[in-house]
């Protein structure tokens, strides 16, 4: 391979080879991308400037920003740009990510860098200012090694597994001083004896090394996987209707054997494991786990010094224990960080070259040319996704393990060189105070403040710059150009009161397309001429348009179609005609006009209207009718009425039920009748 | 004056109704207790309107409000617009904008005249929102949060925010309101306090649980003991302010 002569060769160094080991850890520091900013950590400036705004104003007044370190304020028009400025609102979300706050001096010049997004930039590249950063520290925190530099400048990087548990935390703040505490442990002869154990598919391989030596090592297979399926038979047991063939019996017996033995080998080795420092295992799946830290089984699952493997590995074989822990003990060392940068450029290149020599990618880069003709057939042509392939393990044989795969940010290999341009020995966030380095910060909080409004001007006018471009582009948007002349005429004709018909319009219509210019939409108010009609109250015309073509789904400002935006009865049911007579031009499900009528039906609808009016008369006159009946009725004397042919109600004149309610002679329609005539009676007697 | 309510047994009213000075929204479905709650205290002054957003009844988290305007997320239904603006007096404006970070009520925390925003949030819609509410923007964080319509209760006369912001932090966004106020709690103990209280300038909505302590300083804070829905608070008062300065 013709990239294989420019990789750079990097040394490795086993943990077991103690002289060299201890040689490396020699001034041994945590790399910068592993650390993040003390939070102790706080810029003198600042600090200052607060005690400034405490002392000389009081804080009482809350007319300061303590997140930026500035004010007091002289006016509010200063408190409001602060506010406003982009200073602020970097500086708050640094402040959540627990970071110090930027003076105006160093946000300005980062400003300046490419990597960060000017005052009056878009949101995305806002946001892309933020990324480098956390990205940077996420990456290095979330991958499988860590990262350290001696005093000879050298870097080099081992297994994060190998220092601490993953469910304890070493605290990444200030120096690291709890990752330099275990790296130096590792030089205690006791702490080199691990013990390495992988189950999987009927394969068992354990050993124990002390300092690069198998103490003791036993390997074992059973038949337990389905050949021909691929899958343990206990897996295939659960889901239910187990088969009873030989063949499965066989394998259900041989787990069980295989579970058995395997616990007996560990309780032989019950007292080495004692001795372990490490206890690595490679075990997916319940059932494997279960052969490891099954009942009695010396090794407790919630013990510390019981890890995951964080590198796939092959079959569990002696020869796989033993590449296991080569590659686990083995420390990857770059002379200088000129090194390790050129030879993660090499790796990403190559990464990029592979792509012609992988078969598996060459597979997939020749598949698209091929995919007319052998390629599923679908309906749709899909476009492939390219997925990066999963990270291929190297064998320590021939490469060595690559701790830096293609995922590995770049802005994390910036980092690492960053460091060695003279401020190693700096605690600093690499990545944020790179841009900051040597600029001159103006300490004077006025002369910034004043930068800062005259700085917020600027943006406005900017800001006003671009709405006007803005409003020049949206009408270019939603309409093909300006609106011609003549649509506009033809608006004001129809909106007018002189017109009925289209007829005039169209005659005198000048100009291509008539039914583009029924569809325009007014920039005032989104009506087309549609709308106008319809607002216009204009029946026929609503019809003309929509037989040229008119569409009375479109919507205006007020999301009204031109249905809903009509009015009057007549030009509604001018809309509904058209679809009765039309019912496949437009898609009059969106138009929201209720339905289709024929003039048939109008007629049906009209008459009905019209019969229900005779029949109200018709109700009205009989009560004219009986009102005048129950007035004659009560002008009558009591004697009279008592005598009337027709008995009503003596005090209300209205119709009695069958059973009238009664007393002596007077009849009544109702309780309250009675009760109100019995109440009103006396008067009569007194009067 | 505050008054202890409570929605379908759930103490978070502001979740489910957005109270302002010229109107209030009242999340449809709920029982007709909760209407008439409000009905009650606010019918003979401003409209209640009962509105859904995008289907939810969460209407206090999505919409962002005041009385000048109304800001809905971008799932709000035509139907649902078209219900809203129908019922809301001429002078509100309705918009909808499109939002990544669709629960408005979560990071816009406004009164009549300034409002408090999440960082991030985008600037057409700071700008809608500038223009549609007629408020002055800041993006702002509150006791380390961003959610900033979660934690932050205004109005015109004073402001309720989570318990944990420091003292320093409350002068400064006193100072940049220009409006009293105070750390505080609802339904007792409860931090989200825009979850749990809706107000106007003259009247306050608290969740069920709310303790008498936690209403005292609601009303104090708030100013409601005296207040009554008047012109010179409402209408008149940008002129004044306009004609003083």
């Amino acid at each position: 391979m013709a990239t294989k002569s420019e990789t750079v060769k990097t040394k490795t160094v086993r943990i077991y080879e103690l002289d060299d080991f201890e040689k490396l850890l020699k001034g041994v520091k945590v790399a910068a991308c592993m650390l993040t900013e003390s939070h102790q950590v706080v810029d003198e400036a600042s600090v200052l400037k607060r005690l400034n705004a405490l002392t000389l104003n009081g804080a009482a007044d809350g007319n300061c920003c303590s997140c930026c370190g500035v004010g007091p304020f002289e006016t509010r028009a200063q408190q409001t740009a602060h506010y406003k400025h982009h200073w602020h609102t970097h500086n708050l979300k640094r402040k959540l990510f627990g970071k110090t706050a930027l003076t105006l001096g160093q946000f300005n010049s980062r400003q300046d860098d490419s990597s960060v997004s000017g005052s009056d930039s878009d949101d995305e590249a806002q946001n892309s200012k933020k990324v480098p950063a956390t990205d940077l520290f996420a990456a290095a925190t979330r991958h499988c090694k860590s990262f350290f530099t001696n005093h000879a400048g050298q870097v080099f990087c081992l297994y994060r597994c190998i220092l601490h548990h993953r469910k304890e935390e070493l605290s990444t703040d200030g120096d690291g001083s709890a990752w330099i505490d275990r790296c130096q442990r590792l030089l205690i002869p006791g702490f080199q004896r691990w013990a390495i154990l992988m189950v999987s598919g009927g394969h068992f391989a354990g050993a124990i090394f002390a300092g690069g030596t198998p103490v003791v090592h036993k390997t074992m297979h059973s038949y337990v996987t389905r050949r021909g399926q691929g899958q343990a038979q206990a897996g295939r047991d659960q889901h239910g209707n187990m088969p009873r063939s030989a063949g499965a019996s066989l394998r259900r017996y041989n787990q069980a054997q295989f579970l058995e033995h395997v616990q007996d080998i560990l309780s032989n080795w019950t007292e080495d494991f004692i001795g372990c420092g490490l206890i690595f295992y490679r075990a997916v799946g319940s059932l494997n786990q279960s052969a490891l830290f099954g009942k009695n089984s010396p090794i407790k699952r919630d013990d510390s010094r019981v890890r995951a493997l964080p590198f796939p590995t092959r079959k569990p074989t002696y020869r796989e224990v033993q590449r296991v822990h080569e590659t686990l003990a083995s420390i990857e060392v770059y002379e200088s960080l000129e090194q390790f940068q050129k030879a993660l450029i090499s790796i990403t290149s190559k990464s990029a070259l592979k792509t012609g020599s992988d078969p598996s990618t060459e597979r997939a880069k020749k598949a698209p040319k091929n995919s007319p003709n052998k390629g599923i057939d679908r309906a749709k042509s899909r476009e492939r996704a390219r997925r990066e392939l999963p990270i291929q393990v190297t064998s320590s044989e021939d490469e060595g393990p690559c701790f830096i795969d293609s995922e590995t940010p770049v802005g994390w290999i910036k980092a690492l060189s960053e460091q060695s341009n003279g401020i190693t020995n700096s605690r600093k966030d690499l990545i944020n105070d790179c841009a900051v380095s040597d600029h001159v910060v103006t300490s004077e909080g006025s002369e910034s403040e004043r930068e800062v409004i005259q700085e917020v001007k600027d943006q406005t006018k900017k800001k006003k710059k671009k709405d006007k471009r803005k409003d020049d582009e949206k009408p270019v948007k939603k309409g093909p150009q300006k609106i011609p002349a003549n649509v506009k005429k033809m608006w004001k004709e129809i909106s007018g009161k002189e017109l009925n018909s289209l007829e005039t319009i169209i005659e005198s219509w000048e100009g291509s397309d008539f039914e583009t210019a029924c569809n325009t939409q007014d920039p005032v108010d989104g009506n087309t001429a549609l709308h106008k009609a319809a607002i216009a109250a204009k029946p026929d015309m609503v019809t003309q348009i929509l037989s040229c073509g008119g569409d009375p789904c479109i919507k205006n400002h007020l999301l009204q179609t031109p249905y809903a935006a009509a009015p009057h009865h007549d030009t509604r049911i001018a809309f509904r005609l058209f679809q009765g007579q039309y019912p496949d031009k437009y898609n009059y499900a969106k138009s929201q006009i209720p339905g289709p009528i024929t003039p048939e039906l109008l007629e049906q609808e009209k008459e009905k209207k019209a019969q229900q009016k005779r029949a109200k008369r018709q109700r009205e006159k009989e009560k004219q009718v009986e009102k005048i009946k129950t007035n004659k009725f009560l002008q009558l004397t009591d004697d009279q009425k008592v005598k009337s042919l027709e008995p009503r109600c003596f005090l209300c004149g209205g119709s009695l039920p069958k059973v009238p309610f009664e007393y002596e002679s007077y009849r009544f329609c109702t309780v309250r009748c009675l009760q109100n005539h019995r109440n009103i009676r006396p008067l009569h007697m007194s009067a | 004056m505050a008054v202890r309510v409570q929605f379908e047994n759930n103490n978070e009213v502001g979740v489910f109704s957005k109270l302002t000075n010229s109107y209030c929204l009242v999340a449809i479905g709920g029982s007709e207790n909760f209407y008439s709650v409000f009905e009650a205290e606010l019918a003979d002054t401003i409209p209640v309107v009962h509105a859904s957003v995008g289907g939810c009844r969460i209407i206090g988290r999505m919409t962002v409000a005041n009385k000048n305007g109304l800001l809905v997320p971008s799932s709000t239904t035509d139907t649902e617009l078209q219900h809203i603006r129908n019922s809301l007096p001429d002078s509100v404006k309705v918009q909808r904008v499109e939002e990544r970070l669709s629960a408005l009520g979560n990071v816009i925390a406004c009164n009549d005249y300034v409002a408090l925003v999440h960082p991030d949030l985008d600037r057409d819609t700071e700008e809608i929102l500038a223009d549609t509410l007629n408020v002055e923007v800041f993006r702002q964080t509150i006791a380390g949060n961003v959610l900033v319509g979660s934690y932050a209760a205004l109005s015109n006369r004073g402001a309720l925010v989570h318990p944990k912001t420091t003292i320093q932090d409350q002068d400064e966004l006193s100072s940049l309101l220009q409006v009293p106020l105070v750390a505080g709690t609802v339904n007792r103990g409860s931090d989200v306090v825009a979850a749990g209280l809706v107000v106007n300038d003259w009247c306050a909505f608290c969740g069920l649980d709310t303790t008498s302590t936690e209403i005292t300083l609601i009303e104090t804070v708030f100013k409601l003991n005296d207040a009554k829905p008047t012109a010179i608070s409402s209408t008149m008062r940008a002129s004044l302010i306009d004609s003083m300065s």
